[in-house]
Order: C-alpha cells, then structure tokens, then sequence
C-alpha cells in the first residue's frame, strides 16, 4: 500500500496561485456590489458628527455612524471575558480609544467615492490624555480608557508553583533581567476583508470573508446582529496569509449594517495603513525575570513578573500572558515556578494573536537569560543549556504550570544543530575575526513549540468555564462515481491542506492522489464545522488530521460493508487498496469503489439489509489531552510540543552598527511530517518573522498615542537581501497523543528567532560588554551601544 | 485642471491584446486591470509602493501597478500574471516554482514570477546574490525567500541552492 503521508508531495494549491488563478476575497464581486470605507480617529471623546454633505455626496449610498451602529447591532460579544467588561460596539459611539479606531463607515459606488465621502464628515473632538506605556498605565491618576472600570488592569494575579522563594534562598546565585518587547505584527500580504449581502426576505446574511476562525466569528456576528446562526452563512475563499492577524468581527459587522441599510452587497478591503494601525499587534510588554540557580548552571527557580500591553482590546486580552505561562520554562528542568501577571490597556491598538502569541517573548526572556547566565558562570552557552533541559527519557514530562511535554529529544535537537552550524569551527573563525577587529557572534536558542489551545486554560483568568478542549470536524464523501471530496472546518492560509489532507484520505481509502479533492477554503452552509473550528494555534495535527482520518475510516468501513455483503465474506478480511476493497491475500476477489458507489447512491436496493444509502461521513475529533484546570491551578493550556534548535552567525559592522546574518541553521522536530515539501517551508517563513522582529519590525507609539510606523516605509519587513538561506533540517519524534504522531509546526522559528538573533549580535559585541534587553536591534540602537562603551 | 471624476479614453496593450476603455483618470493601473479588466492575478498588497504584489511588466520592465494612473499608460504594453502563464499548463518558471513550493498563501507568487521573468530575461543564469538583489523589490510573508531563490536558480538551470 503506498503511503502518501510523510511524502513531499506537490502541494496542489501551488498550481492555481502560481498562475495568479487563487480566488482572494478581494476578487469576489456581485451584481450591485457597494465598496465601503471607514473614517478613523484620535483618541478623543466624539463631540459631534455631522455627515449631511458626506450623506449627499454623489455615489454615496449609506453612511453609518456608532450611535445608529449600536442601536442596529449589539455589543460584541468577548472571546475571553475578564471581569473588566466593558460594551464595545462595531464602531466607537462616544469615545475613541486609540488613534485608527473606526467612527463611521460609508458605502458608495466605488472605494474613491467612498473615500472622498469621508473627507466630508465633520467631526468635532475633544482629545483624550494617552497613555501608551504599560508601566505607566498601571499608576494611580494614569488616564483610564474605560472611566467605568475604574482601572486600566485587565487581570492580575500571581500563580505559584512549588517552593520559588526556598529555592531562590537555597540558590548559590540569581540571575535578575528585566526585558521588552516591541509591538509587532506577522502582516498578512493580503490585507482583512468581508463582503456582506443581506437577504431581507429570510432576515439572513451571508459573508465572503478572510477570517480564519469561522467558527467563533459567526457566533459572535450572530449574536449582534441578532439572528440565529443558521441566518449567517460565511464562506472563506484562498486566504493571504493570516498568523493570527486575520480576525476582527466588527468589520463583518459594519459590512452587514451597510448591507441591510442599502439592499446591495457591501464590500470592504482593509488598506494597509489601516491595517498597520488597527487590526492588531502582538502585545508589547516588559518582563521581570529572576533565574535561582547553583554553581554548576543547574536551574532551581524562575519567577516572572510580566506586564502585557493590550492596547484597546477588552475582546481578547490575557492570551498572550496565559500562552506565556504555558510555556514559561522553555525546554528545561525547572522545578519551581512563579509567575505575576499584569494584562493592561493602553490607547493603543487592539492587541491580538500574532504568530506564537507570546511564546517569542517567553522565550526571548528564559533564552536570553540563559546567554547571560552562561556568560556568569563562564560555561559554554550550549552546554548550559544541555545541562538542563528536559530529557528524553523524561518524556511525557509535566512542568510545574501544567505543560505535558510529550514527546521527543531536545539534547540531541541541539547537538544536531551545533555539528550543522559547525558551532566548533566557528567559534574558532570567530577568535580569529575578533583579532582581526571583526565582530562576528554566534547566538544559540532553543525553543519548544505547542499545538493546539485548550481552551479551558481560560477559567484561570475568568474563574468560569466558556469554551474548552481542541477539536475540528471534516467530511469526506465518496461521490457516485468512487472519487472521494472532502472538507473541514478549518480555512487554510498557505498550509496546503488541499494537499495534506488528500495525502490522508488516500492513505486511508487506497486511492490515488488524484483521487481525493479537498474542498477550497470554508463554507458554513457546506463545510462540517465547530465553535472551535478555525485555523490558529498549530490545531491542524492535533485535531484536523484525527477528524480527518476518523470520517475516512467511516466510507472505509461501510465500503468494506457493502463489498462483503457484494463477496459474502467477513469486511474484517477486507482491504482497501488501488480503488477497490479487495480480500486480503486473493487481490482477484475484488470490488471497484465505483460499483460501490453506484449501488450506494444509485442501485440501492443492493445495499445489505439495515445500510443506508450513500457515501458520506462527518467526523469531529477532540483531542483527548485537553482537560479542565486542576485544584493546584495546573493546566494543559496546550497539548503537544514539537521543539528546535537555531545557531546563527552574524556580524556588526564597527562603524554603522548593521548587523548582517551569515549563516542561520534550524533544527526542528515537529514529530512525524505529513509532508515534509510543506513543513520546510513553514520553518523558513516563520524564521524570517522571528528575524523580522528580531531586526527590523517595531509598531513605534509617540507620546500622543499616534502611531508613526503605518506604512511599509516605516514598519519594515525584511526582504530576501535582509536573510541568508535558512538550513533546515527535522528530526522526527512522533507524538503517542496525535492521530499520526505529528505535531505543530506553523509558528516554529517565530519563537526562538528574536532569541537566537539577539544572542548572536550580544556576542559579537562582547568587546563592548553589551547585554541586550530591548528590541529590534536597529543599527542606531548598536551604535549607540557600541558608543556607551567606547 | 482635471477633476477626478474626469474620464479619458485610453488605448493600450494588455497581454499582446489591443485594449481600449474610458476610465476614471484616478484610476490606478491595478485597479484598472482588476476592476476593469477582470485580470485578478495582480494583487495590491499595500497600495504605497513597497510590498511589490502588484508590480506587472510595463513595456518590459517591472512597475508597481499601485503607483502608475491607468492614463498614464497610454501606447504601452503591460503584461501581468495572466500574460506571462502559457494558455494549456505553466511556463518553465511557474513549474519551478511549484516543484520547489516556492509560495505558500500565494498572493506575493504572481508578483514574484514577473520579478523573475523580468531578472531571467537581463540575467539568463543570476548568482545567488543577484536573484536577492531583484527579489528585495519584493516582500513574501510566508516563505523566507529560500525556495523562491531555489525555484529561480532550478528555471535558469543554475547549480541548486545548498540544501
């Protein structure tokens, strides 16, 4: 039987987006079709608006303003809700709470027109105060974004595990950092969109849409709108890329207000400033981090004190803090563990899921940590490291905070990458560079890497259960001609799970590839789906993969039903192979799927006694590892962990403080590979973001809250002159807690990235004594630092 | 003076095909080839002239499709995605592109592969070096470049990339 899973198949999207043939939500039109725009504000109280000339304006066929949008839709309804709940409509009724928060939105005949309507509407403001930094927010007398709340602080709170304060006394030393992040953000190419039509004779709505997380988004569009879900219908064409980013019900909203106030079809693509300015940053934030440790570099204690800025995001908050926590001791042995947690609004964009939500922090602060505590204890970075992480032998191991480690080798991860890197030689070219007034470093991280969120973790900050668990649903159907179709709940955004997933059914069904033809995208009305559907949080082979499989084996076994009914033989001595159920050991004995099909859709009086016609089946799939918080506030916030290794090469040139990247090496193990063609890639795409943030990428606030990095001039994305060839290479450990024994691999060197850079260029400037805790590492902050010392 | 509303007629080459429309004289060349053309293979990634998704073969030579008026481009010849793909199967470079899955969402791969057409057709067989200088126009989000270089150097013919 051939096996298509683990093969490095073609991926079958790439012939249709090669050819410029992908269908984007921007390409979907309909007859009458409205194009919409938003005006966008300061931060500011809304004195008066007044859209009479806008209103007017020719081509102009709807302007809607916060006030008729709060009475038109309810508030939208939280994904997390704190305690600090506040009513936040689809577009800001009195006050504006970040500069870019939307006002009022015109719908007209083409985008200019709409654009021109804008330039039209008169609003007077009253600005606000800001309050852009995290630190200050937290003070007494800091401007409050909610007055009603009476506070900026989303959640605080402090999670202990195990003796942290006997372990630091007993400690021989403690290592103490405090560390930033920068906002930034994974940029989709293809910028958020919706087109909405609303039928007025079935009160109903359907939506062509980007969003990744269909499955929550139309219950929450649901609920403001005030429908049943089964009046929304949403559908997801090729998505551009999403990383998280491509999520925001209150657009979907204002197209469908649009829509139901002119009968016609609204569309709205956002532009890229206002993608830049609004749809959301990865949390900054500040870090605390003290490190209890003994001579020989073995680890005994790590407490965090981590404040995440969320901007305006009530919505959402605290994930970024929940991800960290999961994930707060890296690969290593640490047996005690504190963790306080400040999740805090700004006047600044909503924060949001961005590729490894808060996991590149996490891991910039413990692997950062780890470059300095070696550097105290005069042991080789690598070798520190080795001395503590968690062992294969180990495996399943369960941090203090909950985490299930469950499966592979970080000590042999590492040393793979250092025998790749060369690490030896390099460090002895490095000795030689240095004589030669060069500055060229090496910078190792090591990360791990988890998939699939368990949405229980959540009643750690609310205190109640909402949603919980991982799970997706498919559907495969053998049509009436033995070609198979099938579905999931999850749109993909560059994954190729066209390709992966008729890798699976054809594995299970004994069918060519060709054979299987995995729906595009996401449909409500006809993909199977769930509240938890989507595609986020490297779910794919922790839960897609096992309802994927489990709706195959279901045609697999009633195929193997009817073709013994069809042989008079047992199905147990049957098996599915080169398009037939055939008996196992006598290949001549054999049924073709097509006849199957024809008798299960057409001849169905031949079907056995109590089978009922056709082909089809649904599947959903929960992860079995998901479980509800424990009394000791332990938890599988997620719940399986692939892990790699990363050593770069860079050099900082002595007079510009440029930091080049000579040589990046990734070794991964993301446990079995589905098709390794795919998984490659994804690890050097999300390298680059980790370089990306690493570098270059900094959403940049002044004083006033205005953002001054909305183009691309500004927030800088690196390019293929700005990153070497990434070398990768997989090891493969397969997880015992997934259907196939893969494991997540889409966020990968987003993690460790920012970390291995920053370690690299801290060593190439060790003549300066640096210590680097703020990034992007821009030439102008390296000269600066190079100047401090000289 | 022009109002924007003001409309002019304009005759050019789409694709080896004559094209006459009256247009909006706003109008930029992307939306012009997507709105009223049909031609969707050119994306806007940005509208300000630094991802590069949009960029199409004028008389030739690369251009940013966001930043050109359709009026301006009166008596050329611009060639998009739609143009440069054979009308049974894919061009050689295409195939690369798939073989090495040089694209992963691929709304950057169209853009791409007329920044390559144009680089092949100055530099039949570039360095490593060369096919980065002209990829830097350019931004991909999904794959880090590597197998985008990779497709280019296996259309030249060029010694592969280090794996």
């Amino acid at each position: 039987m051939s096996s298509w899973v683990g093969a490095s198949v073609p991926v079958k999207e790439d012939l249709r987006l090669v050819a410029g043939r992908g269908r984007f939500t921007d390409d979907i039109g309909a007859p009458g079709m409205l194009h919409a725009a938003m005006l966008r504000s300061p931060h500011a109280r809304i004195v008066s608006i007044d859209t009479a000339k806008a209103a007017t304006h020719p081509g102009v066929a709807a302007v809607i303003l916060g006030a008729e949008a709060s009475r038109l839709s309810g508030p939208i309804r939280p994904l997390i809700p704190t305690t600090a709940v506040a009513p936040d409509f689809c577009l800001a009724v009195d006050r504006v709470r970040y500069v870019g928060e939307p006002v009022a939105a015109v719908a007209a005949v083409d985008r200019a027109t709409a654009e021109d309507a804008l330039e039209l509407i008169m609003v007077e403001y009253d600005p606000l105060p800001a309050v852009v930094d995290p630190d200050r927010a937290l003070e007494a007398g800091a401007p409050l974004l909610y007055p009603e709340l009476g506070t900026n602080v989303v959640w605080h709170d402090t999670l202990s595990y195990g003796d942290v304060d006997g372990a630091m006394a007993r400690a021989d030393g403690v290592l103490r950092e405090r560390f930033t992040i920068q906002r930034y953000a994974s940029t989709p190419l293809e910028t958020f969109g919706a087109l909405a039509t609303y039928d007025a004779g079935t009160d109903a709505y359907e939506f062509w849409t980007n969003d990744q997380r269909p499955g929550l988004t139309i219950s929450i569009v649901a609920a403001s709108l005030g429908v049943p879900q089964s009046r929304i219908r949403l559908s997801c064409p090729d998505i551009g890329g999403a990383f998280g980013n491509k999520r925001r019900p209150a657009y979907l909203l204002v197209c469908a207000l649009l829509a139901k106030r002119t009968g016609r079809p609204v569309k709205w693509i956002e532009d890229r400033i206002e993608n830049l300015t609004a749809l959301m940053h990865a949390c900054n934030g500040v870090m605390d981090v003290e490190l209890a440790y003994r001579a020989d570099g073995t680890l005994l204690a790590l407490s965090v004190r981590d404040i995440a800025d969320e901007g305006k995001n009530l919505l959402t908050p605290t994930q970024h803090n929940l991800i960290k926590l999961g994930n707060i001791a890296n690969g290593y042995r640490i047996p005690a563990v504190r963790y306080e947690a400040w999740s805090v609004l700004t006047t600044k964009c909503p924060s949001g899921a961005n590729r490894g939500i808060g996991k590149p922090f996490m891991c910039f602060a413990v692997e950062r940590s780890m470059a300095l505590l070696a550097r105290r204890l005069g042991l080789d970075p690598a070798e520190l490291r080795l001395r503590n992480f968690v062992t294969a032998a180990e495996m399943p191991y369960t941090t203090p905070p909950g985490a299930q480690y469950d499966s592979g080798d970080y000590p042999a991860t590492l040393r793979r990458t250092l025998d790749r890197f060369d690490y030896a030689g390099w460090r002895a070219e490095q000795a030689r560079a240095r004589q030669e007034g060069r500055l060229i470093g090496i910078g190792i991280a090591t990360s791990i890497e988890p998939a699939g969120t368990n949405l229980a973790s959540y009643e750690l900050i609310t205190g109640k259960r909402m949603a919980s668990g991982s799970a997706e649903a498919a559907m495969v159907r053998m049509e009436p001609d033995g070609h198979v179709r099938a579905a999931i709940g999850d749109p993909a955004s560059g994954q190729g799970y066209e390709t992966v997933i008729a890798q699976i059914v054809a594995d299970e069904l004994g069918l060519p590839l060709e054979g299987v033809s995995v729906a595009r995208g996401f449909d409500s009305a006809v993909s199977p789906w769930l509240y938890l559907s989507g595609n986020y949080s490297n779910k794919f082979s922790v839960t897609d993969v096992g309802a994927v499989l489990g709706a195959a084996r279901l045609v697999g076994d009633k195929l193997k039903r009817l073709a013994a009914h069809r042989l008079e033989i047992d199905p147990g001595d049957l098996e599915l192979r080169d398009g037939a159920a055939m008996v196992r050991g006598a290949p001549d004995r054999r049924v073709p799927f097509s006849e199957l099909a024809r008798t299960a859709y057409a001849d169905v009086l031949g079907l056995p006694p109590g089978e009922t016609p056709g082909l089809e089946a649904h599947h959903a799939y929960q992860n079995p590892l998901a479980a509800p918080v424990d009394a000791e506030r332990r938890v599988r916030s997620q719940l399986v962990f692939s892990n790699a290794a990363h050593c770069c090469l860079v050099e900082v040139h002595p007079r510009t403080g440029v930091v080049t990247l000579l040589k990046y090496v990734v070794v991964h193990d993301c446990g079995r590979e589905l098709n390794p063609l795919i998984v490659e890639g994804m690890v050097h795409g999300s390298t680059v973001h980790g370089i990306g943030a690493a570098l270059l990428e900094e959403f940049r606030y002044d004083e006033q809250g205005q953002l001054l990095t909305a183009t691309f001039l500004d927030y800088l994305k690196p390019t293929a002159a700005d990153v070497p060839t990434i070398e990768v290479e997989g090891m493969e450990h397969p997880s015992p807690f997934t259907p196939l024994g893969a494991k997540g691999v889409g966020e990968g060197g987003a993690i460790p990235g920012p970390a291995a850079v920053a370690n690299a260029v801290e060593d190439a400037l060790s003549p300066f004594d640096v210590t680097i805790r703020d990034l992007p590492i821009t030439p102008e902050r390296v000269w600066h630092w190079m100047q401090d010392a000289r | 003076m022009m109002t924007a509303a003001e409309r002019l007629t304009i005759r050019l080459t789409v694709n080896d095909r004559p094209v006459e429309r009256e247009v909006v004289v706003r109008r930029s060349l992307a939306d012009f080839l997507r709105e009223n053309l049909g031609l969707t293979g050119t994306h806007v990634g940005c509208e300000h002239g630094v991802c590069g998704a949009c960029t199409v073969l004028v008389d030739g030579r690369s251009a940013r499709s966001c930043l050109l008026f359709a009026v301006q481009l009166d008596g050329a010849s611009v060639t998009t995605i739609e143009g440069l793909t054979p009308p049974d199967g894919l061009s050689p470079l295409q195939r690369a592109f798939c073989d090495t899955h040089a694209m992963q969402c691929g709304f950057c791969t169209p853009a791409m592969i007329v920044t390559a057409t144009e680089l092949l057709a100055q530099h039949p067989s570039p360095t490593e070096e060369q096919i980065r200088d002209a990829l830097a126009a350019q931004l991909c989000m999904c794959t880090g470049y590597v197998n985008i270089v990779r497709a280019i150097q296996a259309a030249a013919g060029a010694r592969p990339a280090m794996p």
